[in-house]
């Protein structure tokens, strides 16, 4: 009997004949689901929910704090996923909005007097209008262009910091105390309590983006992305679009560089090229989790801040190594998975799905 | 005024190295579309090893000549082993392996070369010649113009008036189309990576030299420069390239001396002014204008 | 072919495994950490305890000593890594001579390093790990390098009465009597090093016009104010002072100082850009009395500069391996041999910076031997107490003085001009005249806003 690629069998109904299954196209984006992939979907997802929520009970606080430190580059992950993943639009500079997330955070806790929750949503708001600010200009500005001018930004944000910031000890460098960040629930040490803040705002960030991106907003960004010419004829706003996507982007990591307020316990200006590393760590996580998709910037920020730690004392007396392995094993993940953790895991469950699945189904587009 | 002059001097000074590094790039943009992160660190390794190769008691240009071919033939295996395989996918992925290649050098150099500083021989001689109103110019930015020079010449011939060239151009524009022609696009990327990292060398070694010393951060604050340069001449001109380095140099050197303002972040100021020529200019300077088909 | 599934497989399964080797169990350590009192026995001490969230009067269980440290491995600053060598290799040699004695009991000293790379967060978090919540993963903090990653340490150290000891800068703020617990090293203070600029040109040329090039952060500030207030009420006029920031040229900034009519140039710039600005002033042609920072006498940093910096100043309160006077000293002699034996892998005899890690060991060590007992309270009040001269490479006549009222170690200063003879030369700084004694005069110096910063 003849086979088709999914390797299902497929019967000639009469010889002659075409074959009874009959190639279909679906119009959404997204790959149709066998059904025991999607229940392997489910049981992988609540077990990862259930590992994340036990996981700070079990691990030691610094364990807890480097996990928490992926939860807060997942979110600025996830924002740059919106801009450039899913809107096209390619930005070093992300680590910019971070830092004036962060900043924003210190300065209302050490110099006001202010809550550090309460912090958070002027953060958000505070970037969410730089990165309109930023948009708007760059919609005039393509592709390499783009980049390169948030890159300076970027570069730009600690200079402003040593020059506009009074920092503790004289250097741009704010340190507000331990007990801004005490726990706000008996029981739970502080560390964990961080990083049960950091995943619940993880949580509620992801299920917004995850809307947006299904909805109306989302296919027009994706429209912008894919051909920016024909999104206009049909009626998309390109400039609302991709000012918007800015926007809400620059958010995303500001709410994250204030989170990082909480979990490292400083802001920190003195380092020149702290910022821009903060973006390439970003545009890392995105790209190994897997762009344009929902759960790879979580999935790349837990790996990144996981194969730091671990190349950091791999070879002893070769610390100097350290940079080198991390970035050989980036190259390595992304040959060995180009589309992504999430892109990768995606097309094993769905071959897997395929294989299984009873009748057989059209060869879904790779 | 000749406080002015002076400090123009010195912008040159330092835009023919923002300049060298500029032209590497756009060279290798111009014939491969990647934008390569790494040029940086690339040419830190060549400098490096030309500085070793001094020590041997070779003489400074020959050194550098022997670095440059290293250089070409490490540009066409890295081209073959880590981007090529990368042809189909996201962009975003050949990024992420010029960082990779970033970390990686920046490290190896350190751990195989040490994190002293070294003192690099120049090239040229030492000593400055007088110029107008009482200023000064290096022999040595004398000597790195015309290097520069010699190269955007000798670039400019090989992409627009070469056969050679022109499949490179053919392969940079549309490397399917140019398949069918008959052009084997593989050679043609592997080739314009390995001129690059020639010119990388070259320049690497050059800013070594200018800088009379060498250590791991060489590089870094020079790429943003660099960068910067590049953008503004539009990543599509060779002599945009070297242009652009003179002007941020310029630019940079006189925003020091007469805007207190900006003292500490005159970093600022090659920035904002990208910013501001490509929203009037989206091509950069000297670009080409794209048209978009639908 | 790379692209198999069992690849892709075996990189899901490496994720995995990642995740499983950073673990390590929370309850691991409840069992060790014990029921700590807050504050201690208030003994009739200089140093407040009475905020201490563990017993700094507990004396130390077992023979061990720990330190711990965070310091640039790699990363653009990694040769910072090098002060290390130096006192590894001295904690090395004790413990294999037998040890510490403090008392009636011997201790060998243990320690544990990790990368910052220069990253204040980081030096944050491996502090935090290393010396742990409850303060019980070392004895002490020693030699931390940056004034950042200082700064972020500090509040946590002093909470938990952790002693940080020998803070790798020479910044004035390591006298904050807000921080007790927090000392730093023999570096001299950079406003001393302005102070003593000062007086050099007092003595050399009383009407001078001073040209300053500073670094753009908190370096720069205490050379600036340091040498303003030294120089209020003189004839010495500061006409012009230039900021760069770390990793530039500064040579636009020195062209602009050169044409400012200033006779004396105050070069305030650290690596790489110190010798880049003495080139400059040279191709400059201009002639100025000139002095560098500490942070640029080393070999390899004025080696670049080469004839551009001779007759250049600056001070040091340490031998210089480079001084051919030296070579027959036995201090010297020794050092060289202690570092050879117990860390020779890539050591550069020559790197100036090694002498200055292996001399904070010694004086350290000094002040073990003359504690009164086990405790961070007890070595800290021996810090506190210190007259230590003739240790390590420290130069003979300098006295490392400290007391409850002045807890800076480099007030003693040698000060050097800079001989060049020829490019294959052995050329160093050659002392002049008689130690300058800043003993106890730090705060004189020093702008009040800049201790208590």
């Amino acid at each position: 009997m003849a086979s088709d690629r999914s390797g299902a069998a497929v019967e000639p109904a009469v010889a002659g004949e075409a074959p009874a299954t009959v190639a279909r196209v679906r119009p959404s984006p997204w790959p149709e689901v066998p059904r025991p992939v999607r229940v392997a979907r489910i049981v992988i997802g609540v077990v990862l929910a259930v590992a994340a929520l036990y996981a700070p009970l079990y691990f030691e606080p610094d364990v807890n704090r480097l996990l928490s430190q992926a939860i807060y580059i997942a979110i600025a992950a996830m924002g740059l996923n919106l801009l450039t993943g899913f809107n096209g639009q390619v930005s070093i500079g992300h680590g910019a909005f971070f830092g004036v997330g962060a900043f924003t955070s210190a300065i209302l806790i050490v110099d006001h007097g202010w809550t550090f929750e309460a912090t958070i949503p002027v953060s958000a708001a505070l970037t969410g209008v730089l990165g309109l600010l930023v948009g708007i200009p760059a919609l005039r500005v393509r592709g390499l262009y783009l980049a390169l001018v948030t890159l300076g930004l970027a570069v730009l944000f600690p200079r402003i910091t040593q020059k506009y910031v009074d920092g503790t000890g004289g250097v741009p460098l704010l340190r507000p105390s331990r007990r801004e960040f005490a726990s706000l629930i008996e029981g739970l040490d502080d560390d964990q309590w961080a990083y049960y803040l950091c995943l619940a705002i993880m949580a509620l960030l992801f299920v917004l983006a995850w809307n947006l991106v299904r909805g109306r907003v989302g296919r027009a960004m994706i429209a912008v992305r894919d051909q920016e010419l024909a999104a206009t004829t049909v009626g998309v706003n390109l400039a609302a679009t991709k000012v918007g996507t800015f926007a809400v982007s620059a958010a995303y990591a500001g709410v994250a560089g204030s989170l990082s307020v909480m979990v490292d316990k400083l802001a920190d200006g003195t380092n020149p090229i702290l910022y821009f590393q903060r973006s390439i760590e970003f545009l890392v996580a995105m790209v190994i989790g897997g762009t344009a998709t929902i759960l790879g910037p979580a999935v790349g920020a837990l790996v990144l801040v996981l194969l730091r730690r671990n190349t950091q004392d791999l070879i002893e007396g070769k610390e100097i190594l350290a940079p080198a392995l991390f970035g050989a094993a980036l190259i390595v993940i992304v040959f060995v998975l180009p589309e992504g953790l999430v892109g990768g895991v995606r097309r094993l469950l769905l071959r897997l799905g395929q294989r299984t699945s009873a009748r057989g189904r059209a060869p879904t587009a790779p | 005024m000749q406080l002015f002059l002076s400090q123009v001097i010195n912008g040159v000074g330092n835009g023919v190295v923002f300049a060298t590094v500029a032209l590497a790039l756009v060279l290798i943009f111009r014939t491969t579309r990647v934008l390569n992160f790494a040029q940086g660190e690339m040419a830190l390794f060549s400098a490096y090893i030309s500085w070793k190769l001094t020590t041997f008691d070779l003489p400074v240009w020959v050194a550098i000549g022997i670095s440059m071919a290293i250089a070409f033939v490490a540009g066409a295996v890295i081209e073959r082993t880590l981007i090529r395989p990368m042809e189909g996918h996201s962009p975003l992925n050949v990024v992420i392996i010029t960082l990779g290649l970033f970390l990686g050098l920046n490290a190896l150099v350190q751990l195989i070369f040490g994190t002293d500083p070294q003192s690099m021989p120049s090239p040229f001689p030492k000593g400055s010649v007088s110029f107008i109103a009482d200023t000064r110019v290096q022999k040595v930015t004398i000597g790195l113009m015309v290097v520069l020079l010699v190269e955007c010449a000798a670039l400019w011939l090989l992409l627009n008036r070469t056969t050679l060239g022109l499949k490179l151009r053919a392969v940079a524009s549309n490397p399917d189309s140019a398949r069918l022609h008959g052009i084997r696009a593989g050679s043609m990327l592997m080739f314009g990576w390995a001129i690059s990292a020639a010119i990388g060398a070259l320049a690497g070694s050059l800013v070594a030299s200018e800088r009379a010393a060498l250590d791991a951060s060489l590089m870094q604050v020079v790429l943003v420069y660099a960068l910067a340069a590049a953008a503004l001449g539009g990543f599509d001109s060779i002599w945009g390239a070297v242009v652009s380095g003179l002007v941020v140099g310029v630019a940079d050197a006189l925003t020091i001396q007469y805007v207190d303002a900006l003292d500490g972040i005159e970093v600022v100021l090659p920035l904002g002014l990208i910013l501001v020529v490509l929203v009037v200019m989206p091509n950069g300077l000297f670009g080409k204008r794209t048209v978009e088909r639908v | 072919m790379l692209r198999s599934r069992k690849a892709r497989i075996g990189a899901s399964l490496l994720t995995l495994a990642l995740l499983a080797s950073a673990c390590s169990s929370r309850d691991d350590d409840d069992a060790a950490t014990g029921d700590e009192g807050s504050g201690g026995e208030d003994t009739e001490s200089l140093i407040p305890t009475d905020h201490c969230a563990t017993d700094p009067t507990e004396e130390i269980e077992g023979d061990v000593i720990k330190l711990v440290s965070s310091y640039p491995q790699s990363g653009q600053y990694a040769a910072y890594s090098e002060i290390a060598r130096g006192w590894m290799a001295y904690f090395d040699k004790v413990n294999d001579e037998g040890g510490v004695q403090i008392g009636d009991r011997t201790f060998t000293i243990e320690y544990e390093t990790a990368d910052d790379q220069y990253n204040a967060a980081e030096t944050a978090a491996n502090i935090d790990r290393l010396v742990g919540p409850d303060g019980d993963g070392a004895f002490a903090v020693f030699s931390v390098v940056g004034t950042a990653n200082n700064v972020a340490i500090r509040d946590t150290l002093h909470e938990l009465c952790v002693p940080n000891l020998f803070a790798a800068t020479g910044s004035p703020q390591w006298g904050n009597p807000d921080y007790p617990w927090m000392i730093g090293s023999t570096l001299t203070p950079y406003t001393i090093e302005a102070a003593a600029f000062a007086e050099l040109l007092q003595e050399i040329k009383p009407d001078a016009k001073v040209a300053m090039l500073r670094q753009d952060d908190d370096f720069g500030d205490a050379y600036e104010a340091g040498f303003k207030m030294a120089i209020e009420g003189t004839d010495i006029e500061l006409v012009e002072v230039q900021e760069y920031s770390p990793g530039t040229d500064p040579t636009p900034q020195v062209t602009s100082l050169a044409n400012s009519g200033a006779d004396a140039f105050l070069n305030g710039a650290a690596l790489l850009p110190c010798p880049q600005a003495l080139t400059a002033k040279e191709e400059a042609g201009w002639e100025a009395i000139t002095w560098v920072s500490g942070t640029c006498l080393s070999k390899t940093l004025m080696g670049i500069a080469g004839e551009a910096g001779a007759d250049a100043y600056g001070a040091s309160n340490l031998k210089d391996p480079l001084n051919p006077d030296w070579d027959d000293d036995p201090a010297m002699q020794e050092y060289l041999e202690t570092v050879q034996t117990y860390q020779p892998d890539g050591f550069d005899p020559e790197n100036a910076v090694v002498g200055y890690g292996y001399t904070q060991a010694a004086i350290f060590i000094e002040a073990l031997e003359q504690a009164e007992a086990p405790t961070r309270l007890a070595v800290m009040e021996a810090m506190y107490d210190l007259e230590v001269s003739d240790v390590g490479l420290l130069l003979p006549g300098v006295t490392i003085r400290t007391s409850p009222d002045d807890k800076f170690m480099g007030e003693t200063v040698q000060l050097a001009q800079y001989e060049w003879t020829g490019p294959d030369a052995r050329n160093h700084f050659v002392p002049q005249g008689d130690l300058i004694d800043y003993e106890g005069r730090t705060a004189e110096v020093t702008p009040e806003e800049l201790i208590n910063s």
